[in-house]
C-alpha cells in the first residue's frame, strides 16, 4: 500500500491496516529475535574458542613463571614484581580450595542425585528422640548452585590471572615496570570509576536476584512437592515432567485445563485491566486539563487522594463491601424495598466476579494514570495547538493528531510495564476475590485466579514447589516475549527523536 | 575489573567459608551434646508432667521459641513462668510468639530451623510434618504417661506407624451450633429446618461458612461421603463406600433449604457470628470451639449451644456430620535443645496446664482427669462438642487436596445460580469433588 492510499483510508481502516501489519510482523519479529539469540550463541562459542586459543598461545609464549601461573594463581605477577595482585590471586585460589574441600564439594558431589541418604529418627539413652540427619535435597541444590557460581567466578579470576601474568611478562620484556598499588587504587577513582560505583550493586543483584533465580529455575526440574519434602523425604530430578503436566490433557487433565484456562484469563485480564485504566484515566485527565475548567488543582487532588489509602487496604475494604451482607448490598436494599438483594458479586458466576474485579481495579488504578497523564498533557507544547487552531483544525482533529500521538509515544514503555504488572497483579486478585468463585474443574485455583495467584496457592497451599517453579518460568517467558515484541515495534523505540 | 573481582571473590569466599564452618560446627555440637550424656542415667518412665533433672542431660542456658495461637499467648506465657519455677536449677530463655495453628505446619515446612522449638498444631497436619521429617516424636520415657493420661482417641490420632509424634493438647477441634436462645429455642435447634425457620421469623441470619472446606465438608459427610484416612499409597484420600443416589438427594435437600431460606442462610466467615450476635443481626451460626469465648461475651445470658442439627431428607431426619479433630503440641526435630523442648511440651500438655486452658479459654481437654472435672461436664459447649464428636470424621490424615474442592462444593450449593432440582448437576458436582480430593486427573 502506498502512502497516498494509506492517507485515503478512514481511521478504522487505518487501525485495521496497522493491526494487520503488527500481526503479520510478529513472525518476522520472532524470527529476528531468534536470529539474534542464535547470533549471540554463536558469538558466545566463538568467544570461548578464542579464549581456548589464547589460553594455549599464552602458555606456549609464556616464560616459566607465567607457565606456573597456570597452576598457582598469581605466581607470574609476584615474579614480575606485582606483589599485591599476585597475593590476592593466590589467596583466591587458597580460599576456593578450602571452600571446596570443606564445604562445597560435600554438596556438589550429590548434585546429580540430590541426595540418597534419608534422615532417620532415633532415641538416645534418655529415651529422647534424636534426629540423625541424612541428606537434604534442598540444601544440596542450594549450596551446589552457590558452589557452581563461585567456581565460575574463580575460573574468571583464573583466566584474569593468566592474562595478567602474560601482560606483565610482555611489559617486563619491553622494559616497563608494573604499576604500584597506590597507582592502581587511584585508577579506581579515575579511569575505572565505573567499577567502583557499580561493583556493589552488581554483587547485591548477584546474591539476592541471580542466585535465588538460578535455584528456583532448577526447582522446576525436580519433583519437589508434598510427597517429597526434605529432610524427611528427598526429591530428585525429573526433567521436564512439571512442564509437560501443564500441557498433558490425558494424564493430568485437571492441571492442564487449569493452566490453559488461567493463561487465557490472565491475558484477558492484563489487556482489559491495562487499557481500561489507560483510556479512562486519560479521559479524566483530559477533562481536568481542559481549558476553562475551574479549580483544576482541587479535582486533581481529589482524584489522587485515592492513592493515599494503601492499595491493599482499599482492596480488603472492597472485598468486605462486596459480601452479601456488605455495604453495597445494603445500599442496594434501599432500592429494593428494604430487602437485601443478596447479590453474590465475588462468588457466584464467573462473569460477575471477573467484571467486579475489573471495575474495582479501575478504581484502584485510574488515579495513577491521571497523575502521569496530567504531567504529560501539561508538557505538550502550546504552539502545536495554536498552529492547529490557526489552520482551522477541529478539537477532535487536534486530539487525534497531536494529543493522542504524543501521549502514546511517551507512555508506550509505561503501558508495557503496566501490562506486565497486570499479568503479575497479585494484590487485586488475591485480596479481592481470593481466586473465587471456586470450581471443581481447576486444580487448586478458582475462576478469577491468574497464574501468579495460582502459583501462590500451589506453594503455600499444596506445596507443589516444582510445578509452581515451572509456571513461574512460563509466566516469565510470556512476559518477556510480549514486552520485547511490543517495545521493539513501538514508536518510542523506532523513532526516539520524534517529539524532541 | 580483575582486581575488584579478586577482592570481592576473596570476600565472598571468606564469608561463605565461615558460614559453612559455623553450620557444621553447630550441628556436630548438638550431636555430641545428646550422645555425651549417654552414661548419666538410664531412662525410666515418668508419671507426672514434671520430670527429673536427669532428663535435661547436659542442657543448660536453654533458649526456646514457642508458638501458640493468638488467644492463648498470655496464658502460655504464664504457664512458662510456672515451668521456669518448677525447674529453677536450670536457666531458661523462652520466647512465646503468636502463630495460628493452621499455618504452623506450613511455616515448619518452609524452614524448620527458623521455626519454633515447641508449637501447637491441629491433627490433620501431623502426617505432613512426619513425612517431611521435621517433627520429633514423643520421648520414649514419656510415651506411656502421655498415652495413659490422655483420651484414647487423641493418642490414636497422634500415632503414625506405631510412634506417638505429638503431645495431645485438646479434644475439641470442631464446630457446633451456637444460637441466641431468645430467637432459636432448644427444640428448634435440633433441626436445621427449625433453626432456619426461627431465624427467618425473627429476621435474623443463620451463618455457616460454606466456602471454607473445613466447614463445607459437612455437606459431603452428611451425604455419606465420609473420609477414612489414606489409600495404601499414603497420599490419596480414601472415602468410605456410600450410596450415591442417597448422597445426591441429601445435597439437593441442603441446596433446597439454602434456596428457600435465602437471606437467612448466609455463607460468611465465622468471625461474623460473634459480631452478628453483638449487633443483633445473627440468630444462630456454626462456629468453632475457639470462638466460644467471644460468642459468650456477645450473647451473655442468651447463649445457647448444641450439636449440629439434623436435616430432613425424604422425610427422614439425618444428623449433620462434621469434621472433628484434636490439637497437639509438637517438638521441632531440629531443635537445638531437644531434651528441654520435650520436657516443656510434656509440661504444657500436662493436666494442670490443660485445666487452666479449659477454665480460661474454654478449650476441651484431652486429659482424662480434666475431662471428668466439672468445668468440663457442666459446660454446655463442651457437651455439645462431645455430642457432635460422636457424629464426625476425625481430622487426621487429610490430603492437602481435600480443602479446596470441599470449599468449592459448599460455594456451589450456596451460589445463586445453583438449581437444587438438578439431580444430574448435583451428581456431577459430587463426583468431581471426590475426584479432585483424590487428585485423579
Amino acid at each position: 500500500m502506498t502512502y497516498v492510499e494509506y492517507k485515503q483510508l478512514n481511521p478504522f481502516q487505518r487501525f485495521a491496516h496497522n493491526f494487520k501489519k503488527f500481526i503479520l510482523n510478529i513472525p518476522h519479529a520472532l524470527a529476528s529475535f531468534f536470529k539474534a539469540i542464535g547470533k549471540a550463541i554463536v558469538g558466545f562459542f566463538t568467544g570461548i574458542g578464542k579464549g581456548f586459543k589464547n589460553y594455549g598461545v599464552t602458555f606456549v609464549k609464556g616464560d616459566w613463571a607465567t607457565k606456573l601461573s597456570y597452576l598457582i594463581f598469581g605466581f607470574g605477577d609476584i615474579h614480575k614484581g606485582k606483589y599485591y595482585k599476585g597475593i590476592l590471586f593466590f589467596l583466591t585460589e587458597v580460599l576456593y580450595a578450602l571452600y571446596m574441600i570443606f564445604f562445597g564439594w560435600t554438596y556438589l558431589q550429590k548434585f546429580n542425585t540430590l541426595g540418597t541418604d534419608v534422615t532417620k529418627q532415633g532415641y538416645n539413652d534418655l529415651g529422647m528422640p534424636v534426629t540423625e540427619y541424612g541428606d537434604n535435597s534442598m540444601l544440596i541444590l542450594l549450596y551446589s548452585v552457590l558452589s557452581i557460581v563461585i567456581t565460575i567466578l574463580v575460573f574468571a579470576v583464573y583466566i584474569a590471572n593468566i592474562k595478567d601474568a602474560y601482560h606483565h611478562q610482555v611489559m617486563r620484556a619491553e622494559g616497563g615496570k608494573p604499576t604500584s598499588l597506590k597507582h592502581d587504587v587511584k585508577e579506581f577513582l579515575d579511569g575505572k570509576y565505573h567499577i567502583t560505583l557499580l561493583s556493589f550493586p552488581t554483587l547485591m543483584i548477584g546474591i539476592f536476584n541471580i542466585m535465588p533465580m538460578l535455584f528456583m529455575i532448577l526447582i522446576a526440574f525436580t519433583n519437589y512437592d508434598q510427597q517429597h519434602l526434605p529432610p524427611g523425604t528427598l526429591f530428585t530430578w525429573v526433567g521436564f515432567d512439571n512442564f509437560s503436566s501443564l500441557f498433558n490433557f490425558v494424564d493430568s487433565a485437571t492441571k492442564a485445563t487449569t493452566f490453559i484456562e488461567l493463561t487465557k484469563w490472565t491475558l484477558i485480564w492484563a489487556v482489559v485491566a491495562t487499557f481500561t485504566n489507560y483510556i479512562l484515566g486519560m479521559v479524566v485527565a483530559l477533562m481536568i486539563n481542559k481549558k476553562g475548567i475551574k479549580f483544576k488543582a482541587l479535582w486533581r487532588t481529589l482524584f489522587v487522594i485515592a492513592i493515599a489509602v494503601p492499595q491493599f487496604v482499599s482492596l480488603l475494604l472492597m472485598n468486605q463491601m462486596l459480601q452479601t451482607n456488605g455495604a453495597i448490598n445494603i445500599l442496594l436494599s434501599y432500592f429494593n424495598g428494604g430487602v437485601n438483594p443478596q447479590i453474590q458479586f465475588l462468588n457466584s458466576t464467573t462473569l460477575m466476579a471477573r467484571l467486579t474485579v475489573i471495575i474495582v481495579n479501575l478504581w484502584v488504578g485510574i488515579p495513577y494514570t491521571i497523575l502521569s497523564m496530567s504531567g504529560i498533557l501539561m508538557n505538550i507544547p502550546e504552539d502545536l495547538y495554536e498552529s492547529a487552531r490557526i489552520d482551522g483544525a477541529s478539537p477532535v482533529k487536534t486530539f487525534t493528531k497531536i494529543t493522542l500521538p504524543y501521549m502514546i509515544f511517551v507512555t508506550t514503555p509505561q503501558l508495557i510495564t503496566q501490562f506486565v504488572g497486570n499479568i503479575n497483579n497479585f494484590n487485586v486478585i488475591f485480596l479481592l476475590t481470593g481466586g473465587g468463585p471456586s470450581t471443581e474443574q481447576f486444580y487448586q485455583a478458582g475462576r478469577t485466579d491468574i497464574l501468579v495467584t495460582w502459583l501462590f496457592n500451589l506453594t503455600m497451599g499444596s506445596q507443589d514447589y516444582g510445578l509452581a517453579a515451572a509456571i513461574g518460568i512460563l509466566v516469565f517467558i510470556v512476559c518477556a516475549t510480549l514486552s520485547l515484541l511490543i517495545y521493539n515495534n513501538s514508536k518510542s523505540m523506532k523513532d526516539e527523536e520524534a517529539f524532541s | 575489573m580483575k582486581k575488584i573481582l579478586a577482592i570481592l571473590m576473596a570476600g565472598v569466599l571468606t564469608a561463605t567459608a565461615f558460614a559453612g564452618c559455623g553450620g557444621g560446627g553447630e550441628s556436630s555440637n548438638t550431636n555430641s551434646g545428646s550422645s555425651s550424656k549417654s552414661g548419666e542415667s538410664s531412662a525410666t518412665g515418668v508419671n507426672a508432667s514434671t520430670v527429673d533433672y536427669a532428663y535435661f542431660g547436659n542442657e543448660d542456658n536453654v533458649k526456646l521459641k514457642v508458638w501458640a495461637p493468638d488467644a492463648a499467648v498470655n496464658l502460655v506465657k504464664k504457664q512458662i513462668e510456672e515451668f521456669k519455677k518448677t525447674y529453677s536449677e536450670k536457666k531458661f530463655d523462652i520466647t512465646v510468639i503468636a502463630q495460628g495453628e493452621s499455618d504452623a505446619a506450613t511455616q515448619m515446612l518452609n524452614d524448620a530451623s527458623a521455626a519454633a522449638d515447641v508449637f501447637s498444631l491441629p491433627s490433620d497436619q501431623l502426617n505432613k510434618l512426619v513425612d517431611a521429617g521435621v517433627i520429633a516424636p514423643v520421648a520414649k520415657g514419656f510415651t506411656d504417661f502421655v498415652t495413659t493420661s490422655n483420651s484414647e482417641d487423641t493418642v490414636k490420632a497422634g500415632t503414625i506407624s506405631d510412634t506417638l509424634y505429638a503431645y495431645p493438647e485438646t479434644n475439641d477441634n470442631g464446630y457446633y451450633m451456637v444460637y441466641d436462645n431468645t430467637v432459636v429455642t432448644d427444640e428448634d435447634a435440633k433441626t436445621l429446618e427449625g433453626t432456619l425457620a426461627a431465624c427467618k421469623k425473627a429476621g435474623k441470619k443463620f451463618i455457616f461458612d460454606a466456602g471454607d472446606g473445613f466447614y463445607a465438608c459437612t455437606f459431603a459427610f452428611t451425604a455419606g461421603a465420609k473420609i477414612d484416612g489414606f489409600e495404601e499409597d499414603g497420599i490419596t484420600q480414601k472415602f468410605v463406600e456410600y450410596d450415591e443416589d442417597a448422597a445426591v438427594k441429601t445435597l439437593q435437600a441442603f441446596a433446597k433449604l439454602i434456596k428457600d431460606y435465602k437471606g437467612t442462610f448466609t455463607s460468611l466467615n465465622v468471625k461474623n457470628v460473634a459480631s452478628g450476635f453483638k449487633n443483633g443481626t445473627c440468630g444462630a451460626g456454626i462456629d468453632g470451639s475457639w470462638d466460644t469465648k467471644v460468642n459468650k461475651e456477645s450473647l451473655g445470658d442468651k447463649f445457647g449451644a448444641a450439636k449440629l442439627p439434623t436435616i430432613n431428607v425424604d422425610g427422614e431426619d439425618k444428623q449433620l456430620v462434621s469434621m472433628f479433630g484434636y490439637k497437639y503440641i509438637g517438638v521441632n526435630g531440629s531443635s537445638k535443645f531437644p531434651n528441654s523442648a520435650q520436657i516443656l511440651a510434656l509440661y504444657l500438655s500436662g493436666e494442670e496446664c490443660q485445666k487452666q486452658r479449659t477454665e480460661e479459654l474454654g478449650w476441651g481437654p484431652s486429659n482424662v482427669n480434666v475431662q471428668k472435672d466439672k468445668v468440663v461436664t457442666e459446660s454446655p459447649v463442651l457437651n455439645a462438642i462431645k455430642a457432635q464428636a460422636e457424629n464426625s470424621c476425625t481430622q487426621v490424615n487429610i490430603a492437602s487436596t481435600f480443602w479446596t474442592p470441599m470449599g468449592n462444593l459448599g460455594n456451589k450449593l450456596v451460589a445463586d445460580e445453583w438449581k437444587p432440582d438438578d439431580a444430574d448437576a448435583t451428581r456431577k458436582l459430587l463426583q468431581d469433588t471426590i475426584k479432585n480430593v483424590r487428585d485423579e486427573g
